[in-house]
């Protein structure tokens, strides 16, 4: 390893060593400030660090991890989610008796291990990663031990992702004992040879693994339930940084793997896009609990980006990379909002305890709106360029029937979207008990605000992001 | 060598399987620690003798017995004695033992018989292990030290007694 090596994991390093730091300053003083400071200062500076590595790349550092425009780009993204969800956090745990201190240093160690899954150029660093998102995640989904329905959505969760594991593992094995080589590279090349049913099962047996991940249909089961006993704040990073590392990663390396194999993997996916895309939607529908909601519309929303997927080529390179930037703006944003009208022991999930949030709240009945209508994809917000985006990359791929199914998913969407914010927006009754109306975390409502700012930035002028997307994503294509 | 390979992997899962079917915890464990044997025996024939004796220190040594104690621990009380008597039925002790025999048998054959080489080609020493784990898996140790420091933390957190 040289030092330049080094320095292009500058990112890694600052993120795993604020990790650290902040474990041992809980261990020696425990204060709920210095820990969000300190996670705030790492993962800022992991940040900053990206565009001073940008020269170094692409560079392949040891075989496992490779660092390049593509995987600083969704770094840059993973690290302002973690800096996000860390800020909503402190207003959400501020009331709490017990320790918050532990979040911050899982949330690091999970933001760690997300950003390793965008950079591995190997199953040994892709696994690696996934587990420490994993483990970070469980910890985090049953945070508060006194909920029992958080403990229970942990456990879900741990036996989850220990099929998810189970099967990678299988067909990483598999993989490897057809092609004999553990880095990503070499399998897409060993992939080119002629048809192997070692081969097939292997990689169906991965995708099963990543579907799991990814929360799309059938892979869904786990995901209403786990975002509903998650804490609001994990619920958020559990929507946008877990499930968009993963989909970097799919991006990646399933797209040349697709590209020269055989016809049936695009069916797969083409049948879980449709699945997944009606039926995170229709499920949707009937459902009265807003953490729910948002879950089955992100199953949906994965869908939609796997039609860009579908479509490849740098059309559905850069139609993924917008897409992801404005769903995490809008996952963030709209889990933020259920996040400062929540406490740990009381989530503001049942959609009563929305109405009339407008004559209360207008501000945060406002941003809540916005977030929804770029969720639906309604202009001006960023979640309708996104749309576009997605749109114009299947129409250049002529991916018609995934089109269709595109637009009457969204028409569907709408309604429940729409659900929410005109419950907000009518009068209360008088008998509707009205959650305890606490001061507004001062960090989170300037997060909220700036969030949304960029849903609509977004919305009305992309080209800044869509410049920035050109030249680090789709420099590879 | 390959007799070897699908009787130990055969006897890990049955063993595995008669884990899940148990009702009383140390029995399921007693079940567990085979099953765990056997896999390093598996190992062991495919020639990674590192990894097999991994495999019997680390979880069929350390962990299994951590387990086993603080079973045991929890169970003492008034009636434990008795309550071990019930539990030392020979029912309860002959499955174990007999696939620890076979085992046994297995282990013997492999020290008096030394059937040739590993399957899959030459066995894998400490020394190459150690070499590729520092070498170009540097990172992946590095991240697995990560993953088991996210791993302490949460089990911190979730098993803690509670402050108040």
């Amino acid at each position: 390893m040289t030092s330049a090596d080094i320095l292009s994991l500058l990112p890694l390093l600052v993120v795993a060593t604020t990790g650290v730091v902040v474990m041992l300053a809980a261990a020696f003083y425990r204060n709920h400030r210095l820990s969000l400071i300190l996670t705030l200062a790492g993962l800022l500076t992991a940040f900053i660090s990206l565009p001073f590595v940008s020269p170094l790349t692409p560079r392949q550092v040891t075989s496992l991890v490779l660092v390049d425009g593509y995987a600083l780009f969704y770094m840059g993204l993973i690290f302002a989610a973690g800096f996000i969800v860390a800020l909503l956090t402190y207003g959400y745990l501020e009331q709490w008796d017990g320790n918050p201190e532990e979040l911050y240093v899982l949330l690091l160690l999970a933001t760690l291990g997300a950003a390793v899954l965008v950079g591995s150029s190997h199953f040994a660093s892709f696994f690696l990663g996934l587990e420490t998102l994993s483990v970070a995640l469980y910890a985090m989904i049953a945070y508060n031990r006194s909920l029992r329905r958080g403990i229970e959505a942990g456990i879900k969760y741990l036996v989850l992702a220990g099929v998810t594991a189970a099967f990678l593992l299988f067909g990483m094995a598999l993989v490897y004992a057809e092609t004999g080589t553990l880095a990503f590279s070499g399998v897409i090349a060993a992939a080119g040879g002629g048809p192997s049913l070692q081969l097939m099962v292997g990689l169906g047996m991965l995708i099963v693994g990543v579907g799991f991940k990814l929360g799309v249909v059938p892979f869904h089961m786990w995901t209403p339930d786990v975002y509903q006993g998650a804490p609001a704040p994990v619920t958020g990073l559990l929507a946008s940084m877990s499930k968009g590392a993963m989909f970097a990663l799919l991006l990646r390396y399933f797209t040349p793997v697709m590209a020269l194999e055989r016809q049936g993997l695009v069916w797969v996916f083409t049948a879980v896009a449709v699945l997944s895309m009606l039926g995170g939607n229709i499920l949707a529908l009937t459902q009265d609990n807003v953490k729910r909601i948002l879950a089955y519309s992100s199953i949906a929303h994965l869908g939609y980006l796997l039609v860009a997927f579908l479509a490849s080529g740098p059309a559905g390179q850069l139609a993924v990379a917008f897409y992801l930037v404005a769903y995490f703006a809008t996952t963030l944003s709209a889990f933020g909002v259920v996040t400062v009208l929540s406490t740990p022991d009381d989530e503001a999930e049942s959609l009563r305890a929305y109405q009339g949030l407008y004559y209360r709240r207008p501000w945060l009945a406002i941003i809540f709106t916005i977030a929804l209508l770029s969720l639906a994809g309604i202009p001006p917000t960023a979640g309708l360029v996104g749309k576009i985006f997605i749109a114009a990359a299947g129409v250049q791929a002529s991916l018609w029937l995934l089109l269709i199914v595109l637009v009457l998913a969204s028409v569907i969407g709408v309604f429940y979207y729409m659900r929410i914010v005109i419950t907000m927006f009518r009068r209360p009754e008088a008998d509707v008990v009205q959650p305890s109306m606490v001061r507004l975390p001062r960090a989170a409502s300037v997060v909220l605000g700036a969030l949304s700012v960029i849903l609509v930035g977004l919305g009305i002028y992309p080209v800044p992001v869509m410049r920035i997307i050109e030249r680090t994503v789709a420099r590879l294509v | 060598m390959i007799v070897v390979f699908y009787i130990a992997s055969g006897v890990a899962i049955l063993s595995t399987f008669l884990v899940i079917l148990q009702s009383n915890a140390v029995h399921a464990l007693l079940y567990a620690i085979l099953s765990l044997l056997s896999v390093a025996i598996v190992f062991f024939s495919l020639g990674a003798p590192l990894v097999a004796a991994l495999e019997v220190i680390v979880y069929a040594g350390a962990i299994m017995v951590l387990f086993v104690f603080v079973v045991m621990v929890l169970n003492l009380g008034p009636g434990a004695e008795g309550q071990e008597r019930v539990w030392l039925q020979p029912r309860t002790w002959t499955g174990p033992v007999i696939l620890t025999l076979v085992l046994i048998g297995e282990l013997i054959y492999i020290f008096l018989a030394r059937p040739g080489l590993a399957l899959g080609g030459p066995a894998i020493g400490p020394q190459e292990v150690s070499l590729a784990l520092y070498g170009p898996y540097l990172l992946g140790v590095e991240l697995a030290s990560i993953l088991l420091l996210a791993g302490l933390v949460g089990a911190y957190h979730l098993g803690r007694e509670p402050s108040d």
